[in-house]
């Protein structure tokens, strides 16, 4: 069997192993160790344990759980809520200022969490019914949390960077950089469309509406919400100063914002920081399998001569690079609408790399795309986990409403792509500018 | 009766397996600030902290693992269920823990003889701190063995439930 057949074959079956129902890690194994033992024979799984622990002992994982810990201290305590009550009390003056509060929300929420469906809990939880109150539409609100989370891949830190990072060998410092412009990039075009969408079809209650806040008010608000800011910057500066390695400035992070959390939240019963810590390991251990088993995954690729196969194929097809480039993100839009990003990331990106680079692109730049097309796969049926992140919050709003909601902003990203393969140095300038130009 | 008492203790031993990866990582956030602290306010070398929270990282993975499973935590797609009649789904989720039992049964064996190879052949860690591997490499076959016990509990929960409804 040549190993085109064979990774035809393996791409088969692995569909439909992950879809089974089976958890992804587990999936991804079964799929490696079945094919090399009736490839490769017995023999060759001896090396499997090795193989797994070796995927996994690695420091830079490390600031995986580390930003994790971080994400969920914040999630915890009313950090969010203080947040968007901020954002509201600064933005109540422009018109359908509280949907911008809530993307705002989302945005910085995500620099502090790393993690989508947390940032989509956080916001939601206060943004959704808020603006339901105020007479925004069901669908608008939804849509708009639904879409602001997303952003929590894209903005630093951000988890599926750094697993994109090590699936790679780039920088995480650099990947973090990279997603900055385009992340501020997309919340703009979500609030575009969010006004828009307010002004055209909104209530005119909605219009009308005046909330107004003293700029008493609007101080107050601000202390809370200082030392979180503070700690963002402060993670920005020492990773990107060179200062220290990523999972270093996460584990101090994690720390610092357990000790906030403790003192102006005052979660500090047993009970909560042990529910803090229950559901990092619970994300952590989840993430952390994936990497592992993938690593098995890729193993047998790659002795099946499956990767470097499938690499010369598509050199040798020949076709324009943005062909290629618009063939990639229909492969990684479809595959976003299946698996979770983590997943995607660990199985493409290893094999993509090659081609991408070899095509005159640039791995950063890359990074940003392959995420964006992630993030749509996150408010995409049927395992888009941030639709069921609103469905929990709201139960009330079905999922086509959701969905209707989220559509246009899912056009929003879409055109993010585009902006991003007519303009790379929205992706590129900034880690070009800060930490020189990457030498590939 | 055995089969109960069986499947509880397996749920014990996973829950337990939970608490003590959480630690790790917990401990994990203590040593790196220590790490830091050593390395860039003192200004001294680092010994042992970047080998340990690595090993503690590998250990809370796969010994976290069984947790998570008994849970439910590990992501899954279950697109194809969907599309199933109630009988399809279980003879889905059947064939589906014998596909988990199949891959914790080979990393077990093969992690119970990596771990043995390194006990026999006093295996050190090829840094400073020269760690005798076979303390890393254990948490192969514990969490394994462990993620496989709940595999086979939650079967035995499966077909239970299937004996209980004709």
């Amino acid at each position: 069997m040549s190993p085109l057949v064979t990774g035809v074959l393996i791409g088969v079956v692995t569909v439909v192993v992950l879809l089974s129902g089976v958890p992804v890690a587990v999936g991804l194994g079964v799929v490696a160790i079945s094919f090399l033992l009736i490839f490769e024979g017995p023999s060759s799984l001896t090396l499997m344990a090795e193989l797994f622990f070796g995927k996994l002992d690695d420091f830079t994982l490390l600031a995986i759980p580390m930003f994790i810990v971080m994400g969920a201290a914040i999630a915890a305590s009313q950090a969010g809520a203080d947040l968007y009550d901020a954002l509201d009390r600064w933005l109540s003056k422009i018109p359908g200022g509280l949907v911008i509060s809530n993307l705002g929300g989302c945005a910085l929420f995500s620099a502090l969490s790393g993690s989508s469906p947390a940032t989509c809990a956080a916001i939601g939880k206060m943004g959704i019914p808020a603006m339901r109150e105020r007479g925004f539409s069901d669908s608008l609100a939804a849509g708009a949390i639904a879409a602001g989370g997303t952003l929590g891949i894209l903005i630093p830190p951000s988890i599926t960077m750094i697993v994109y990072g090590i699936a790679t060998e780039t920088s995480i410092g650099r990947l973090f950089l990279a997603g900055v412009v385009p992340g501020l990039m997309l919340t703009t075009l979500f609030m575009m469309w969010a006004l828009f969408a307010t002004w055209r079809f909104g209530s005119a209650a909605v219009r009308e509406r005046n909330v107004s806040y003293s700029w008493k008010e609007r101080f107050q608000a601000l202390p809370k919400v200082l030392p979180f800011l503070t700690i963002i910057l402060a993670v920005v500066c020492v990773l990107y100063g060179g200062v220290a390695t990523p999972s270093e400035t996460a584990g101090v992070g994690a720390f610092l914002v357990i000790v906030l959390v403790m003192v102006i939240y005052r979660v500090w019963q047993p009970s909560a920081l042990w529910k803090i810590m229950k559901d990092s390991t619970r994300e952590s251990v989840m993430i952390l399998f994936i990497i592992a088993a993938s690593g098995l995954f890729s193993f047998m690729l790659s002795s099946l001569y499956v990767t470097q196969s499938l690499a010369e194929l598509i050199v040798s097809l020949d076709a324009g690079r943005w062909v290629l480039m618009f063939f990639i993100n229909i492969f990684l839009l479809v595959s976003g609408f299946f698996l979770p990003p983590v997943a995607v990331i660990l199985m493409a990106a290893p094999i993509l790399l090659p081609i991408i680079t070899e095509a005159g692109f640039d791995p950063y730049w890359f990074a940003v795309v392959l995420t964006v097309n992630m993030e749509i796969g996150l408010i995409t049926p049927p395992v888009g986990l941030n639709l069921y992140v609103i469905n929990s919050i709201v139960p009330d709003i079905g999922l086509p409403q959701v969905l209707k909601g989220a559509l246009p902003f899912m056009l929003c990203m879409v055109l993010g792509i585009i902006l991003l393969c007519i303009f790379p140095q929205l992706a590129t300038w900034l880690p070009n500018a800060l930490m020189g130009v990457s030498q590939p | 009766m055995i089969l109960s008492r069986f499947i509880a203790g397996v749920r014990k031993a996973s829950e337990a397996a939970g608490i003590l990866a959480a630690a790790m990582i917990g401990v994990s956030v203590l040593i790196v600030c220590h790490l830091v602290f050593t390395r860039y306010v003192l200004r001294s070398p680092t010994v042992w902290q970047t080998e340990l929270v690595t090993y503690l990282l590998v250990g809370a993975t796969l010994i976290g693992s069984p947790y998570v499973l008994k849970i439910g935590g590990h992501v899954s797609v279950d697109l194809l269920p969907h599309y199933l009649s109630a009988d399809g789904k279980k003879r889905l989720a059947f064939i589906g823990s014998l596909a988990g039992i199949f891959f914790c049964g080979v990393l077990l064996w093969s992690g119970l003889d990596l771990w043995h190879e390194a006990w026999a052949g006093r295996w050190l860690s090829e840094t400073v701190w020269a760690v005798p591997l076979f303390v890393p490499y254990a948490a192969l076959p514990l969490g394994f063995g462990l993620m496989l016990l709940q595999y086979v509990a939650d079967l035995a929960v499966l077909l239970r439930g299937e004996a209980e409804t004709p």
